[in-house]
């Protein structure tokens, strides 16, 4: 019983820890633009996550091993150093535009100056970070970000064309860049590199044994395909909303009026609190998995279950990274322009990761009778293929379109 | 020790040491003798960024050695004896301690600053 309410929280945090500023961004511009047309692009981005994150929560498992080990080990030195730059790169992007979303939900609940409450969103955050244990944040981050879930009601409430949203969900193509550039940015969004960073060093943190792969596996499938569920009803309530009434939605707040629009001011402050506490948690993952990288990489102490005297440049290498995307957002960069870059780039980098944990998840020298199976490496290399269209579309598409604004 | 593929299977793992902390990884590897016979026997582990600009292409070694270190034994580069190896599994276990080998100095150097901070 102990075991299934363990799993029941995991995924719980899971589902709370899916949606971050990219799919508020990304989701809710798809559905403005295209109402249901990109529903499909969700599915694929999370059986992406799905299989990236079981393998890497299995590989730390059985092997000991986190993603930046791994990289370390199969792509050596020169390839290595590439992909941890491009990776500590995009997760300094990535937390300055999570970082400034926070500001900026604060800034739709209090009306103090953008500028104070960024400086108040990072300071808590380092504080949260700092006291509470690995799993509390987890569970804080996690169980509050569910307060989105507002959003899958909003979409039930406002009675959309079911059959439309069905036909939705059926891939389909349209001749167009920027159609193509939201499926890679919807399916990028999904994919985010840092949360399987994290995720794998979760394992190790969190001490996972053999006995805890079914765990890893619930925790991957049941979590990261209900927090899918998050992407579909956020694009569903931007198609019901802003679409016939063709609203851009460029400001973060935007998105929180879909659920206003099915519950009110109820529903409002559910979004808003979802949405602080979504890319909140979604700070602290790309803070700790800049971290990770660079202490895995150079083969440094590290982790949140030592304390920080035993772990000394890994304490440093997170703060510094909240400090240097305070100062990214405090020069008045747009937080939703930063998450286009973060999402593109992160899609352009992901091969780099992605291969080598699947390279080291099907060798049997390492992973024994816990390496791939037939299945794994079956949808393991289709969603490399995937992942490679992707990443070498992603910058033209974003040159072509202008970052999708035309 | 059976036979291993030391670049599959030794180089760019983690070092541990005999108290369980990590402290580096094998940036390279050293060996005693020529080629011939008999055959050059692996002698120490080097550890540390200042290896680093050997791997790189050619073209990318001289800047690499400015960002990363020259390669300087005892500074950037960390020589551990091959006797020093207890155990390979997932990691490279060693027989001593860190500190002992001279290995995670810089986590030593920033415990000082951390120490100061409130317990977590």
């Amino acid at each position: 019983m102990k075991k299934v309410f363990q799993v029941a929280l995991g995924i719980i945090a899971a589902i709370g820890g899916f949606v971050d500023i990219g799919e508020l961004v990304f989701d809710t511009q798809a559905g403005a633009d295209y109402r249901y047309q990109l529903l499909w692009a969700v599915p694929v981005g999370v059986v992406g996550i799905v299989v990236f994150a079981e393998m890497t929560g299995r590989v730390a498992t059985v092997s000991g091993r986190p993603v930046f080990d791994v990289v370390r080990m199969r792509m050596g030195l020169s390839v290595g150093l590439v992909t941890l730059v491009a990776s500590l790169l995009i997760n300094l992007i990535t937390l300055a535009a999570e970082v400034g979303g926070a500001a900026l939900v604060l800034q739709l609940l209090f009306d103090v100056n953008v500028s104070t409450l960024i400086l108040v969103s990072v300071v808590s955050l380092l504080l949260i970070v700092y006291f509470v244990p690995f799993g509390g944040i987890e569970r804080i981050f996690g169980y509050l970000g569910c307060a989105l879930l507002v959003y899958v009601a909003a979409a039930i409430h406002l009675k959309p064309n079911w059959h439309q949203v069905a036909k939705g969900l059926v891939p389909s193509w349209q001749p167009s860049a920027l159609y193509a550039y939201f499926v890679v940015g919807v399916i990028g969004a999904a994919m985010v590199p840092y949360e399987v960073y994290f995720y794998s060093s979760g394992a190790i943190e969190n001490r996972w044994s053999i006995k805890d792969l079914g765990l890893n596996r619930a925790n991957a499938v049941l979590g990261f395909t209900l927090g899918g569920i998050l992407s579909i009803a956020l694009i569903v309530v931007a198609g019901e909303v802003f679409f016939t009434p063709q609203i851009q939605p460029g400001y973060l707040g935007t998105t929180a009026l879909g659920a206003q629009q099915a519950y009110g001011e109820a529903g409002l402050l559910l979004a808003l609190l979802g949405m602080l506490f979504a890319v909140g948690g979604a700070a602290v993952e790309c803070a700790f998995s800049g971290a990770y990288t660079l202490a895995q990489f150079a083969g440094w102490e590290w982790g949140k279950y030592r304390r920080p005297r035993d772990a000394p440049r890994f304490t440093f290498a997170w703060v510094a990274f909240f400090a240097m995307a305070f100062v990214i957002v405090e020069t008045g960069v747009d937080p939703v322009l930063l998450t286009e870059y973060a999402v593109i780039l992160s899609v352009v980098a992901l091969p780099l990761t992605y291969l080598p944990v699947l390279l080291i998840a099907r060798d049997r020298t390492f992973m024994g009778d816990h390496a791939n199976g037939f299945l794994a490496n079956a949808f393991g290399w289709l969603y490399f293929a995937i992942i490679l269209v992707v990443s070498l579309a992603a910058i033209p598409l974003m040159l072509i379109t202008d970052g999708g604004a035309s | 020790m059976d036979r291993m593929d030391l670049v599959y299977r030794l180089l760019d793992d983690q070092l541990v040491d005999v108290d369980g902390r990590r402290c580096g990884r094998v940036d390279d590897l050293e060996f005693d003798g020529g080629i011939g016979d008999p055959p050059p026997r692996l002698a120490a582990i080097l550890s540390g960024s200042g290896t680093w600009h050997r791997r790189l292409p050619r073209r990318l070694r001289s800047s690499g050695a400015r960002i990363f270190g020259h390669g300087v034994l005892g500074q950037d580069v960390i020589q551990v004896p091959w006797e020093q190896v207890d155990d390979i599994t997932s990691v490279v276990q060693l027989k001593a301690k860190a500190r002992e080998l001279g290995l995670a100095r810089g986590d030593a150097r920033d415990a000082v600053f951390v120490a100061k901070l409130p317990e977590s």
